[in-house]
């Protein structure tokens, strides 16, 4: 062992650059995160999740749902969009103008160029940000994960293979919780050509007693236990609907910004 | 028969050598590259910059700044802090304390004329809201905010709770504020006797 000194500092140097790299580095960086405020709101994101939503994330891991879903989605680009908010006092001009430009899919300067040109003919423009990418596209959410998104989760159900869809805001996209246990009992219920396997073990069907249970499944024709009995679901399906409920990453972030689309209050 | 005598006189060793240098050209030209790689994508490990953007400031550039949901956004905070207090975070009002907003004929009036003046001069004395008659005072509880502030939460108001009445500018508020002669609380009269 000549050189026995030299292979002890070559290891040590291996071993503390990849400790560094995947431990020290991560933790220095995203260590500290926690709540946000959401852009142009009196918001702060994330909210923590509520009990049965938090008993619902160890559920979704029992099952494996990561499996075959993920839940982070991801973008490609920015654009800005230009937005008429007034006509002006000339509308039929503003409108053969806008006619002839692209409002949509713009960078920064090519989106100022546009709104000086309307705001020349008198219109009033708001330059709003969208992001961009396939999974935008899919309509999964409106801007991409990060880290603020799994603040509340342990574990972090991240996901690498999308054999269903992403489902980092399926509590935004599919708020309804009879869908999500009807989806759950039967997936082919509700979408026809669903790939899902039914997790019916998260359901009982029992006899029914004096009268129906209050929450026995709706479900349609083809689908329904023998007659005389319900399908009810258990705890655990409860839970993790209330968990996928729970999923909305999809507020606009410091450091995943968009325009948010107002809608007043009824 | 006899074994090939071996010599022990030496041991043999692994003698070093250089490694070649076209291999350490490639490796540095590779660093290189990397680090140009990392320093224009990379953000500096900034914990908020993930890609597309490539840092601090680019994303800085990207935050919306101003438009329709950032005026809604203030009118908002403004109208909790300052009015939600007596007329409620739902516009409702309070039975007592302060009549409704929503769906108030003063606040989706045409003009906002009237409406204005409410909070830069106070109101004081009988005023029929909702189809029920409030007897109560306000003081002057806009005259301290903001043309901005003052027109986001006019805005907020008159386009909330289903109300759709048209936006109030932060012009309008520094016309009508330098139009009050003596900021004292107003009567309905005086209300009625202003253009909408």
């Amino acid at each position: 062992m000549k050189n026995g000194f030299v292979i002890f500092l070559a290891a040590f140097a291996m071993i503390f650059t990849s400790w560094s790299a995947f431990v020290l580095g991560p933790q220095l960086q995203l260590g500290r995160e926690k709540q946000v405020p959401v852009l142009n709101s009196t918001e702060v994101y994330p909210r923590s999740r509520h009990g049965e939503a938090n008993q619902g994330l160890q559920v979704y891991r029992a099952n494996g749902c990561a499996a075959c879903h993920t839940e982070q989605v991801q973008q490609d680009g920015v654009a800005c969009e230009v937005v008429l908010s007034s006509a002006g006092k000339n509308p039929a001009a503003i409108s053969n103008l806008l006619a002839t430009l692209n409002l949509r899919g713009l960078s920064q300067a090519d989106a100022q160029a546009v709104s000086d040109k309307i705001a020349a003919g008198g219109g009033k423009v708001e330059t709003h940000i969208v992001a961009v990418g396939p999974d935008i596209a899919r309509g999964w959410g409106l801007r991409h994960s990060v880290a603020e998104d799994f603040l509340y989760d342990n574990v972090v159900q991240l996901g690498s293979l999308r054999i269903g869809p992403d489902l980092a805001g399926v509590g935004t996209r599919l708020p309804d919780a009879n869908w999500q246990l009807l989806h759950l009992y039967a997936p082919k219920s509700v979408v026809k050509d669903s790939l899902m396997p039914p997790f019916r073990y998260l359901f009982e069907t029992r006899k029914i007693g004096d009268a129906p249970s209050a929450d026995a499944l709706n479900l349609p024709q083809g689908f329904t236990p023998p007659a005389g009995y319900e399908v009810v679901p258990k705890p655990e399906a409860k839970e993790l609907v209330a968990y996928l409920l729970s999923l909305h990453a999809d507020v606009p972030l410091y450091d995943a910004p968009f325009t948010p689309v107002v809608v007043a209050k009824p | 028969m006899s074994d090939p005598v071996i010599s022990t006189s030496s041991e043999p060793t692994a003698a070093r050598s250089l490694a070649p240098m076209w291999i350490l050209v490639l490796t540095l030209i590779l660093l290189f590259l990397g680090a140009v790689y990392f320093d224009r994508h990379s953000g500096w490990f900034d914990q908020q910059v993930y890609s597309p953007y490539a840092s601090a400031a680019m994303l800085d550039s990207y935050q919306p700044k101003s438009g329709a949901a950032a005026a809604a956004a203030q009118g908002k905070r403004v109208y909790e802090q300052v009015c939600g207090l007596c007329h409620g975070v739902d516009g409702l009002g309070k039975p007592g304390q302060a009549p409704p907003l929503a769906g108030s004929d003063w606040v989706i009036a045409k003009g906002h004329n009237r409406l204005a003046h409410i909070p830069l001069a106070g109101i004081n004395g009988p005023i029929t809201v909702g189809g029920k008659n409030w007897n109560l005072g306000m003081a002057a509880m806009g005259a301290a905010l903001s043309d901005a502030d003052l027109a986001a939460v006019l805005t907020y108001i008159r386009s909330s709770w289903g109300n759709q009445a048209g936006e109030v500018t932060a012009d309008d508020i520094k016309t009508i504020r330098a139009g009050l002669v003596r900021p004292q609380p107003m009567s309905l009269d005086q209300l009625m006797a202003m253009p909408e």
